[in-house]
């Protein structure tokens, strides 16, 4: 069972600029991360949040000021990277413009020593399953961006790493070739049965490589879990709002009641009593009525404020009150006419979470 | 907009030419002269006395040369190895003083190197450096050295770090990056430092002639004495013999360093 840990793990950066005489520190919080074999784990944060940081200090390309990267229980922190045994796609393709494609995939198996027809043949077999056949003799020059990092693949996979690493790999590249080289990397790791640890802005793609996921903000983990349940059950509202979930309200708990300062939702389940937080209503989780209801409870007014139609969904803003909640629907209905106007929005109560304020 | 292009380059390309071409007819003329005086145009008397003397077994023009190429290659290897560790600093990090630092290793540009050398001259007696090869090239070394530097941090700045860290993630080592990554992107800068170097390193005169004592026979030291001493036509055959000489160090240098990088790295020379 190889297992990759990270141990409170911690990396200070001093801002060595003369202009920004603040000194604006930067730094990586004490992190604990746990990762299975063979399990897709992707971290997921706004740019600037530390993942490439974390990244690199898992790589060996940077040292931890405190803390211990552990494979298979086994301290290799002060291992360099080259001895780790682990490959890494960055960004871009750094493929090696004086050499062949197939030298290029080829590369990390000679410096293992294997011998050079052995590995062109394996090479070959590479690009092969990366749907590059045929392309070994071609310098990088000659190739397109999504080919580059096909081929940037391909030499990460074929010395068989224990870990491969991904620095946002794909967001270079076009929505299509994006959504194509997406596609590969996920039948790769199913393939190869590899432990992938992936870096990414971009949810859509968090969502759809990993097994898990750990969000991040400010140089900190603020929760790890399996996507499905980041997104029901997040623990933190930051993470709410980074998923996608942008109804977020800060309100208190109230003998069984949400208020917030300018509207009120029942809930279903029992809380403990007085008790601060945030309420989380996910976007698709809101119904809309035409006609008025509001005798029901959890049924809110509000206006259309804008509308946009985007492959078979409705994005709805709608003012109620001073908040506007954010609305997914089905297209089957026509409301192209309904902007400016009132309307009428059910909230599920099984559908609300509740995070509770810390402290 | 194209032809204008296309003219220019022509024009650029003719003017070039005859700044480089012209002036090696009047030497070669003379090199094959026997007396040639204003205002004839061309000699009026040829012979081969020149040509016989230089290539006459007693007048050391080739020893000359071979002393001359080898303290150039020594002194160019030498260069090599102390650029590469600076220029990698200099072209890579930024750090307090580097101005400073800078100043220093591109000094033997503005400052001539006879200064240098003349402060140096006992410790070289001292050590032993004086009239001998060893003692040349550690002389030639100060003013052909920020050539080298000069280009290789150009090499440097553009390399960045990420191509190393690319060939650490595949396994290779400190020196294996060196030889597979690094080495070659900063060839077109090695050729032009090299080529700096050796052009630099051949037509050192006074240095040489400090140093070396007169033991130390190189091309430029048995071609002054003809040039200033009035008899301009064996002078002029030592002139041709040295510009082919240069000629030939560039050449081997590029095919020496082509052959063994192959066809993967584009040289310009």
């Amino acid at each position: 069972m190889e297992t990759l840990q990270l141990q409170a793990i911690e990396k200070h950066f001093k801002e060595t600029n003369k202009k920004s005489k603040e000194g604006s520190v930067f730094s990586i919080k004490p992190t604990t991360i746990t990762i299975q074999e063979g399990e897709a784990f992707s971290l997921l944060g706004p740019s600037g949040c530390g993942k490439t940081t974390l990244l690199k200090l898992v790589a060996g390309l940077l040292t931890p000021d405190n803390g211990d990267v552990i494979l298979n229980g086994n301290k290799i922190t002060s291992v360099v990277p080259e001895d780790r045994g682990f490959s890494m796609v960055f960004q871009e393709a750094l493929l090696f413009p004086h050499m062949m494609v197939e030298e290029n995939v080829a590369f990390g198996l000679k410096m293992k020593g294997i011998r050079k027809k052995q590995r062109l043949k394996r090479a070959r077999e590479t690009l092969t399953s990366v749907g590059l056949e045929g392309f070994g003799k071609r310098y990088p020059s000659a190739l397109s961006g999504g080919q580059k990092q096909r081929v940037s693949l391909a030499r990460a996979i074929v010395t068989k790493p224990r870990l491969l690493l991904m620095d946002e790999p794909f967001s270079a590249l076009d929505p299509g070739l994006r959504e194509e080289i997406r596609d590969l990397v996920a039948r790769m790791h199913k393939e190869y049965r590899m432990t992938i640890l992936f870096v990414t802005h971009d949810r859509e793609e968090a969502f759809q490589l990993s097994d898990r996921i750990g969000v991040m903000k400010n140089g900190g983990i603020l929760q790890i879990d399996r996507p499905r349940n980041l997104y029901e059950k997040p623990k933190d509202p930051h993470v709410a709002r980074f998923l996608g979930a942008k109804n977020v309200f800060y309100g208190k708990l109230q003998e069984g009641k949400f208020v917030s300062d300018d509207f009120q939702v029942q809930l279903t389940y029992a809380q403990n009593p007085e008790q601060s937080g945030w309420l989380v209503i996910r976007p698709e989780t809101l119904s809309i009525h035409k006609e008025s209801a509001e005798q029901e409870s959890n049924v809110f007014q509000g206006t259309v404020q804008k509308l946009s139609f985007r492959q078979g969904f409705y994005y709805i803003k709608i003012q109620t009150g001073s908040k506007v909640l954010e609305i997914v629907q089905h297209a089957d209905v026509r409301l192209d006419e309904s902007e400016g106007k009132a309307i009428w929005l059910r909230v599920d109560p099984n559908q609300l979470y509740f995070i509770p304020e810390k402290g | 907009m194209r032809r204008i292009g296309h003219f220019m380059h022509a024009a650029v390309t003719i003017i070039l030419l005859i700044a480089i071409a012209i002036p090696f007819i009047p030497l070669f003329f003379s090199s094959f002269s026997h007396g040639w005086r204003w205002p004839e145009v061309i000699p009026h008397a040829f012979s081969l006395r020149a040509w016989v003397y230089v290539f006459s077994g007693n007048s050391g023009t080739w020893e000359a040369v071979w002393t001359s190429l080898e303290i150039a290659f020594i002194v160019t290897l030498i260069n090599l190895l102390l650029a590469l560790p600076a220029a990698n600093v200099l072209g890579r990090l930024r750090f307090r003083g580097k101005w400073l630092i800078e100043g220093l290793i591109y000094a033997p540009i503005i400052i001539p190197a006879f200064i240098s050398v003349m402060g140096m001259y006992i410790s070289f007696i001292r050590l032993g450096l004086t009239d001998s090869v060893t003692g040349v090239i550690v002389a030639h070394i100060i003013p052909t050295l920020p050539y080298m530097v000069r280009a290789l941090i150009v090499s440097y700045s553009t390399l960045g770090f990420q191509w190393e860290e690319q060939g650490q993630m595949l396994g290779a080592s400190g020196f294996q990056r060196f030889c597979y990554i690094v080495m070659p992107h900063l060839m077109p800068g090695i050729v032009a430092g090299a080529s700096l170097s050796i052009l630099v390193s051949l037509s050192q005169y006074l240095v040489t002639f400090l140093v070396g004592g007169g033991q130390v026979m190189t091309l430029p030291l048995i071609l002054f004495p003809f040039i200033s001493g009035g008899d301009p036509a064996i002078g002029s055959a030592y002139t041709l013999i040295f510009a082919g000489m240069a000629a030939f160090a560039l050449f081997l240098m590029d095919f020496l360093l082509k052959r063994y990088y192959g066809k993967k790295v584009t040289v310009h020379l």
